[in-house]
């Protein structure tokens, strides 16, 4: 028995915990690979077009891993209220349930309706014919053992913020930010011109989360209120903004104009789509950089007369 | 002897170029269409600049920018090769050292920049989509079989510009066919789209950005004296457009190869040069990377596009 576990969306905060567990408990599992054109595209066959970028690259990485007996698809609804998901996570079950064969492994996390983790996880036993017991011993260590790694990530991520270089904090969801197609042409790029990046998904999420209220007390977008949280515990220390978000989402495009508004620093929103070509994006990090520089009276580049 | 440098624009829609002294003086300048074809744009430009040379002066710096400045940077080995919004901004303060914006309206860009004591500290291109630029406008001629040339001025013949949605291309054009349809005025209509164009601008592009005067209008779509007036009436403010602002991004790079000078002394001998580009897939792995490959007297010199860095 495998199971599939699509290297997109959801796996950039679960995958972690997903693998852990399910060494501990000797199950056969399947990563689908970084993303790369075939993936993509075969998402973006599969997709309707008013679906985000994001959501198109999972979809892809789902058909991707069609020889796996099972497909892990969890429902992230809510973290209470106040903290929901974006309604594509809301659908994805049911979109991917309609898409392929393949059986689904499906929990919901909907705190509101007291489904949390554990729960999720019993559920996920259930279908696996796995003891609660076991489940749950091997929940709990994965988890402890998480909080020490997540620490560890935090604490490194924050001292960059002393750094001499020039800093820019990447905000963004981290299926974004680290997706091999999608963020790291950005991130390559800027750490081949000496920028010291900075992640905004290591922070401490609960310290992010009441941080966010500096911005807005209206919004309910976990994720989001945790980006922007980012924003302000760092903002005394950073040179600039960089915002990547995929086209068209929801959330960011809301939250992308909060930020212009509300904060004094030098921004600069990059939206993704499937574009092949990457000189406009070159051109815009290039003169982001410039600016920053000239700022920081680190350039070379001056009007000499 | 006099030390020149040259400054090569290339742009989607046209290519410029301009050979300056060490005291930034225009020595000759030219400017032409691109159409769709950089190298042989670049070769026949460099072609009209030699003309107003002489052979005194020596080159002794290259800069390239625009959308196919990597490209012609690697075909006349340019000093530096910078992206246009710097190379706008350093120009532009060479003529207006106390710019406090720059307002861009290109073929396929447009961008505002902000700055403050002569440095860049913001600024703004337009995302995904070409509204509001001259692709636009000289789509929008053609429909109304205006000449682009003439389109400023029969805007400014308007006393009432009809209204024209201004957020998305698409929903402009179906708009500007009902106005049509309605029997407005040619004049009222080429008026609306001037307007429209503007008040794109500042919803896209300006969007949240305190524009400050002095301001310095700039691209193509700043020759159009339709744009120029509505920007001045929006935005209530003077709004400065030179006669060279076309050349701002070939004069700022060329300024720029000043520093980057060498004993290097270029000659300008292209048009003997056999410079080739093969575009093609590569199948290696799965990501089926576009790659360009150039080549120079069919020996390949370089070739980008590879995600894995093989190229």
């Amino acid at each position: 028995m495998k199971i599939g576990i699509p290297r997109s969306l959801y796996f950039y905060y679960y995958g972690d915990l997903w693998l852990k567990v399910f060494k501990k408990l000797n199950i056969e599992v399947k990563v689908s690979p970084k993303t790369n054109k075939e993936i993509m595209d075969l998402g973006i066959n599969k997709s309707n077009d008013e679906m985000c970028l994001s959501l198109k690259n999972y979809i892809g990485h789902v058909c991707y891993l069609k020889d796996c007996d099972y497909i892990l698809v969890p429902r992230i609804d809510n973290f209470k209220t106040c903290n929901q998901t974006c309604t594509n996570f809301l659908a994805t079950y049911d979109i991917i349930n309609n898409l392929v064969d393949n059986k689904i492994i499906n929990y919901n996390i909907d705190l509101n309706k007291g489904e949390d983790e554990l729960k999720g996880f019993y559920k996920i036993g259930n279908i696996l014919k796995i003891k609660k017991k076991q489940m749950k011993k091997a929940y709990l260590e994965s988890i402890k053992e998480l909080k020490e790694e997540r620490l560890i990530s935090i604490k490194d991520n924050l001292k960059k913020l002393d750094s001499d270089k020039l800093k820019i904090l990447i905000v963004g969801h981290p299926y974004n930010t680290y997706d091999e197609l999608i963020g790291k042409p950005i991130i390559d790029y800027l750490n081949d011109n000496g920028i010291q990046v900075i992640y905004s998904n290591l922070f401490d999420s609960e310290e992010a989360n009441q941080a966010s209220r500096e911005l807005s007390k209206d919004l309910y977008f976990k994720y989001n209120k945790e980006n922007i949280g980012s924003i302000i515990l760092s903002q005394d220390k950073i040179d600039g903004i960089i915002f990547i978000s995929s086209f068209p989402c929801g959330p960011d495009s809301l939250v992308n104009e909060l930020v212009i508004r509300k904060i004094d620093l030098p921004y600069l929103n990059i939206i993704i789509d499937d574009q092949s070509s990457d000189t406009g994006l070159i051109t815009r990090l290039e003169s982001f950089i410039d600016i920053l520089e000239a700022k920081n009276g680190k350039s070379s580049i001056s009007p000499c007369r | 002897m006099r030390k020149c440098y040259l400054g090569i624009d290339i742009g989607s829609i046209s290519t410029k170029g301009v050979v300056i002294d060490s005291d930034n003086n225009i020595i000759c300048k030219s400017y032409l269409y691109t159409k769709g074809d950089p190298i042989n744009a670049v070769k026949n430009l460099i072609r009209e600049l030699k003309k107003g040379i002489t052979s005194d002066d020596v080159i002794k710096g290259i800069g390239t920018t625009g959308s196919a400045r990597k490209l012609i940077g690697l075909m006349v080995g340019a000093s530096i090769v910078k992206n246009e919004i710097t190379a706008h901004a350093i120009g532009t303060l060479s003529f207006h050292p106390n710019v406090r914006t720059i307002l861009e309206i290109g073929g396929q860009d447009s961008k505002i920049i902000l700055l403050n004591d002569g440095i860049i500290t913001d600024y703004s291109m337009n995302t995904l989509c070409a509204a509001g630029t001259g692709a636009f406008l000289s789509s929008q001629a053609k429909r109304l079989e205006v000449d682009i040339e003439e389109f400023g001025n029969m805007a400014l013949k308007s006393k009432s510009p009809v209204k024209i949605a201004a957020r998305c291309t698409v929903f402009a054009e179906s708009d500007l066919i009902h106005k049509a349809g309605l029997g407005y005025a040619k004049d009222d209509i080429v008026a609306g789209l001037c307007k429209s164009i503007v008040l794109n601008y500042l919803n896209n592009v300006g969007k949240g950005k305190k524009i400050k005067p002095p301001i310095v209008f700039q691209g193509g779509v700043s020759k159009n004296k339709g744009v120029v007036k509505y920007f001045k009436e929006v935005l209530n403010e003077d709004i400065i457009v030179d006669d060279f602002g076309h050349l701002m991004g070939a004069i700022g790079i060329a300024i720029l190869s000043k520093n980057y000078e060498t004993d290097k002394v270029y000659n300008l001998d292209f048009n003997e040069v056999s410079f080739i580009t093969k575009g093609e897939e590569c199948s290696r792995c799965s990501n089926n990377c576009e790659i360009l490959k150039i080549y120079k007297d069919n020996n390949m010199i370089d070739a980008w596009g590879s995600k894995c860095g093989r190229y």
